[in-house]
């Protein structure tokens, strides 16, 4: 039989590698280019990655793939709803009630100001004629009456991905075995074992990053609630997710998570110890966050320098917005893993 | 039409042919039908080109190859000077059911120690790191009669250079004795 010359074979190989790089590419452009798919797709990822777990262990008693994510997802979501008619009517009366203190917040915003504008005054004396104090109110009930006004869009979104990406997430569950197989098949021979281990690391290391910061996220949240309403302050669980949630984000994330409580303190005329009490609550959560948490879960999944995450934050932030400053990390960790997994392939092809 | 049956028909021999060919390799022997089926939604089946490589000497590993159709020529290389590029030897040609690879399954950045090049168009069904964890992950029962298996292919393999080394030191002995 006739070998295949080393010529033919290259091209053949670059052809069959041009074939899955335009794939991979088309769908990119795809997520980006239709309306909410990208933010369902990462929903998506994010969903699979906590249940996949789950469908491992009901699959482990023998019951097949197909059925065991059946029935992890119509648990989660029974349990979703139910939960949900326990919060619904609790968020709702929480969100006619920061619906109508918001007026009464900025003007407290503003006092803050004015009064902290009068003080550096008395010290420096006058600086300019900017008035600081109407610029920062006027700016802040634009925010709040547009945050309301387009509120029914937001919630139209969001309920657009939360349908669309669980739905995702439930093959990808199912079926992300075959898909990724069905891709890796056009991978030419002399890159599939390389395509195939980096696919493989990249998926572990997103995995283990995705849950544990999400977990990371939750004992925040949790304990800035429970702090919050140890000492009876307002919106007590609504800060708490609030906080939760932004602790996601890097760095920055734990302050912005704070900043509306100070507000509500500030804005309730709350005196300088009570505010100290709020200090502690989110220096407690933020001491559990950095002495156990990210030393025990995260820091050990994405090994990157501190001047990459603010480069990277910086950059998502740019390109993303919030979502960016998010989903930062864990690209740039995925790239890392792939630029470090194709230079190792160079090194071996050269030597 | 006749295109989408012939397709259709290719897949199911080809299906057929890869759970024999899984059944009848030593690895997976201890495995059930339903086992097995799972094995062969987890593996990889790939087309070699005559004169393609499968692996080169010295490059990273992660998985082990079952030949399904076709043959493999296997070949070391031996350095002969420093300056000039190692020889290579033909160790030996396998044919279809033979394996190789599977030292890659367990150890950690394998480094393969010779080259295998399709000594003809070629149909192998990789099984790599990936998937023996995926099913140890998923079937844990299943992944550990691959693992025992596996194990008992390894350790014949260093019982036999075990005997070899010490044929081999023997004979230095006998050598150095005579001269």
């Amino acid at each position: 039989m006739r070998s295949i010359s080393q010529q033919t074979l290259k091209r053949v190989n670059r052809w069959k590698l041009a074939g899955v790089v335009s794939i991979l590419l088309t769908g990119l452009i795809v997520l980006l280019a239709v309306e909410n798919l990208l933010t369902s797709a990462l929903i998506a990822f994010v969903v699979a990655y906590i249940l996949g777990p789950a469908v491992n262990i009901i699959e482990r008693q023998g019951v097949s793939r197909g059925l065991s994510t059946v029935l992890v997802f119509v648990v989660v979501t029974a349990l979703i709803t139910l939960s949900g008619f326990f919060i619904a009517p609790y968020l709702s009366e929480t969100l006619y009630r920061l619906k109508e203190d918001t007026p009464r917040f900025i003007v407290g915003v503003g006092h803050f100001i004015s009064e902290l504008e009068g003080r550096v005054q008395a010290i420096s004396g006058p600086l300019s004629t900017f008035d600081l104090t109407t610029r920062v109110e006027s700016f802040l009930t634009s925010r709040t009456s547009n945050f309301f006004e387009t509120l029914p869009s937001y919630v139209k979104t969001f309920v657009t991905v939360m349908l669309l990406g669980p739905f995702l997430a439930f093959f990808m569950v199912k079926d992300g075995r075959l898909m990724s197989r069905g891709t890796l098949g056009l991978v030419p021979n002399h890159l599939f074992e390389t395509a195939l281990s980096l696919l493989h690391q990249i998926n572990l290391q997103v995995g283990q990053f995705v849950r544990a910061r999400l977990l990371e996220s939750f004992v925040v949240g949790l304990v800035t609630g429970i702090g919050l309403m140890a000492i009876s302050f307002p919106y007590a669980v609504l800060l708490g997710i609030f906080a939760g949630v932004t602790n996601l984000v890097p760095y920055l994330g734990p302050i912005l998570g704070a900043v509306p409580a100070f507000i509500v303190a500030t804005a309730n005329g709350y005196s300088a110890l009570n505010i100290a009490a709020v200090a502690a609550v989110y220096m407690v959560a933020q001491l559990i966050d950095a002495g156990f948490l990210i030393p025990l879960m995260v820091a050990k999944i994405v090994d990157l320098h501190p001047v990459t995450v603010i480069v990277v934050l910086i950059a998502g932030a740019q390109v993303l917005g919030v979502l960016g400053m998010i989903i930062s990390i864990p690209v740039a960790s995925t790239l890392k893993v792939t630029v470090s997994t194709i230079y190792r392939h160079l090194i071996d092809t050269r030597t | 039409m006749n295109f989408m049956w012939d397709n259709l028909f290719r897949r199911s021999d080809q299906d057929r042919d890869v759970f024999e060919a899984l059944r009848q390799t030593f690895v997976f022997q201890s495995l059930s039908r339903k086992e097995l089926r799972f094995v062969q939604e987890t593996v990889h089946v790939r087309a070699f080109k005559a004169g393609e490589a499968v692996f080169r000497q010295g490059e990273v590993g992660v998985g082990m190859y079952i030949l399904l159709k076709g043959a493999l020529d296997i070949f070391v290389d031996h350095p002969v000077e420093e300056e000039l590029p190692p020889r290579s030897h033909l160790v030996t040609r396998l044919k279809g059911g033979d394996f190789l690879g599977e030292l890659s399954l367990v150890e950690n950045n394998s480094r393969r120690t010779a080259t295998s090049i399709a000594a003809e168009d070629s149909q192998l069904i990789g099984f790599f790191k990936p998937d023996l964890l995926e099913i140890l992950e998923r079937q844990p029962a299943t992944g550990v009669k691959i693992l025992m298996r596996l194990s008992e292919v390894l350790g014949r393999r260093l019982k036999e250079t075990t005997l070899k080394v010490t044929e081999l030191k023997d004979d230095i002995r006998r050598m150095s004795e005579r001269v």
